[in-house]
């Protein structure tokens, strides 16, 4: 709990952040999230409650001492202009006493895990690089000291929709190797609803409103003031976290010659049982184009692909270009009414 | 933190060609050749002038060296502490718990500043008694604001977001400020130190006045007796040492800002 100007920023907050979970926090401007996470590391000090890390206090600890084994990710980034990428990277590690030769392998290895090839980087200044090339650098730096905790305050807030959709897809695929609890802080729902494992909704005052996984947000948001804030795009937001493989998609039958007419849809595949083309569609004298979806995609995905290629239908696929089944536009409509069958 | 490279990685270029350090800071070389240039312009004519013995005394070259000496040790004293006092005290004076003080100095810096050091080293004569140290001491308070002002305002420059980071990652603050802040400012400080090592080099010519010595001495005495010509040289030379140190300063600065830009 803190106070700025009389009124306190956070009131009152109780907070559990499970272990190798991502937990979103949002709310709008002025909620308290940043200076929840501030408290987190202390760069805000509480002025009263507890905040226990890993079962110690971190009112207890030296604040300079705590700040080393949590790493810390801004939106501004904040990379020291005079110091080269790896200098960047090695300022916790080198504060810890590690040894040259560990420092410079762990730098490389870190670069590595953001996507850039430390020799064309390392040695570079910050203001050589993008906007998008100096966050994955701010990322890596937060990770430096390999904390078991990291705090992120909108690291992907000031970089371009394009840029940051990757980032955000690079992010979940790092944090699969890295599974590090992570306290982000966001005011985009969107990204709250990719990223997270958990969300917690601030209201004004450094209330929580809610705490709970994405789903649950959208479908049964706890309150009037958490359903204004999810808003009326909850239904398309939920799309995203539909995994194709969760869903029961329907038949279709696979044919390499002829084209039997029995009321199915037909799959013309290869001799290795990749879809080359639908050869027959019920009701339809003209089959659509073939568009097929990987199965780890999200229905979002296979929506996308039907707006974007006219088609009534997708064919989806597994890793080995396998047919898995068809997802309808029709059927689609009709899971979305029934919740139940989803989950 | 370790090596220090100003050129981009992959850019290797040879020192004098087009790309490399010395050709980028090309103009660097401008000041020193008008100041060669005037010097030789000036001991030309003093050449063609026939000099009776007491403007060949004034002119005396191992004379003129101990004046020369006693000018650089002049200016160099009071640049030393000034540094080790406006240093400090600006540090201090950035911190944001100054807060409100901070302006207050700066005023009283101001003040300071306004008052005519030609002045202030007579005063202080009577005071500190005459010789060097009343002159240096005189020379630090007409040197002090420049460099107060340029470290205060140099780490006041450095974006709040990069003391965040280091923070925010675990360093102490004094950490930041030698590793972060102070490295950022430096450029801006040593333009205060450059303000400060020209003003003083003027300055010490009135080093003369309370016999501190200095190049000033060989001014005054050419002006005492009347001989235009010799002032005209002294006050050259004078004119020469400080636009070198200007330069010197200005090349020093420049190596120093190379690393941030």
């Amino acid at each position: 709990m803190t106070t700025r100007g009389g009124a306190p920023a956070v009131a009152e907050l109780d907070l559990e952040i499970p272990e190798g979970a991502i937990v979103m926090l949002i709310g709008p401007s002025g909620c308290g999230k940043t200076t929840t996470l501030k408290m987190m590391n202390r760069l805000i000090e509480p002025t009263g409650g507890r905040i226990v890390l890993d079962g110690d206090d971190v009112t207890d600890v030296n604040a300079d001492q705590l700040r080393r084994r949590i790493g810390y990710v801004i939106q501004q980034v904040g990379l020291f202009p005079h110091l080269t990428i790896a200098e960047n990277i090695a300022v916790v590690p080198k504060m810890l006493g590690w040894d040259r030769n560990r420092v410079s392998a762990w730098v490389d290895e870190l670069l590595h895990l953001v996507g850039m090839e430390p020799k064309e980087f390392r040695a570079r200044y910050p203001r050589q690089l993008s906007g998008g090339q100096q966050q994955r650098v701010g990322v890596a730096r937060g990770l430096a000291a390999d904390p078991p905790v990291m705090l992120m305050d909108e690291p992907f807030g000031a970089i371009d929709p394009i840029t940051r959709e990757r980032l955000q897809d690079e992010f979940l695929v790092v944090q699969q190797q890295i599974a590090k609890t992570i306290c982000f802080v966001t005011h985009d729902l969107t990204e709250a609803v990719k990223l997270g494992d958990r969300i917690a909704i601030f209201g004004h005052g450094g209330s929580l409103e809610q705490y709970d996984t994405p789903d649950e947000v959208l479908t049964h948001p706890a309150n009037d003031f958490v359903a204004e804030f999810v808003g009326s795009g909850a239904a398309v937001r939920r799309l995203s976290l539909l995994s194709l493989s969760r869903l029961e998609l329907d038949e279709v039958v696979v044919s390499t010659g002829d084209v039997p007419t029995n009321g199915h849809a037909v799959l013309g595949v290869d001799d290795a049982r990749r879809p080359t083309s639908w050869q027959h569609m019920p009701g339809l004298t003209e089959p659509p184009p073939l568009v097929t979806v990987p199965l780890s995609g999200t229905v979002y995905d296979a929506v996308d692909l039907m707006l974007d290629s006219h088609t009534p239908l997708v064919a989806v696929v597994d890793d080995e270009s396998q047919p898995r089944g068809a997802l309808r536009w029709d059927a689609l409509i009709g899971d979305l009414r029934t919740k139940g069958r989803l989950r | 933190m370790t090596s220090v490279t100003t050129a981009p990685a992959g850019v290797t270029a040879a020192p004098g060609r087009p790309g490399g350090w010395l050709w980028r800071n090309r103009d660097l070389t401008i000041q020193p050749v008008i100041v060669l240039v005037g010097l030789a312009l000036v001991f030309a004519y003093m050449s063609t002038q026939r000099l009776d013995s007491v403007e060949q005394r004034i002119l005396d070259p191992a004379g003129l060296l101990a004046r020369l000496r006693e000018h650089l040790l002049l200016t160099g004293y009071s640049t030393v502490v000034v540094i080790a006092l406006a240093v400090p005290l600006g540090i201090a004076l950035s911190r944001s718990a100054a807060g409100g003080f901070r302006t207050g100095v700066l005023a009283f810096g101001g003040f300071m500043q306004a008052l005519p050091p030609f002045g202030v080293i007579i005063l202080l004569a009577f005071w500190l008694g005459a010789g060097t140290f009343g002159a240096t001491v005189a020379l630090v308070l007409a040197s002090f604001l420049p460099v107060l002002t340029n470290t205060v305002v140099g780490l006041r420059q450095v974006d709040p977001t990069l003391i965040e980071a280091a923070r925010g990652m675990g360093m102490s603050a004094w950490r930041t400020l030698l590793r972060v802040e102070l490295p950022l400012a430096v450029p801006v400080m040593v333009a205060g130190i450059r303000v400060a090592l020209v003003l003083n080099v003027g300055t010490a010519t009135f080093g003369v006045y309370v016999g501190a010595g200095g190049l000033g001495v060989a001014i005054d005495s050419a002006l005492k007796l009347g001989r235009v010509e010799v002032a005209f040289a002294a006050s050259a030379i004078v004119a020469a040492l400080a636009l070198l140190i200007d330069w010197l300063a200005g090349v020093s600065q420049r190596l120093v800002s190379g690393r941030t830009e």
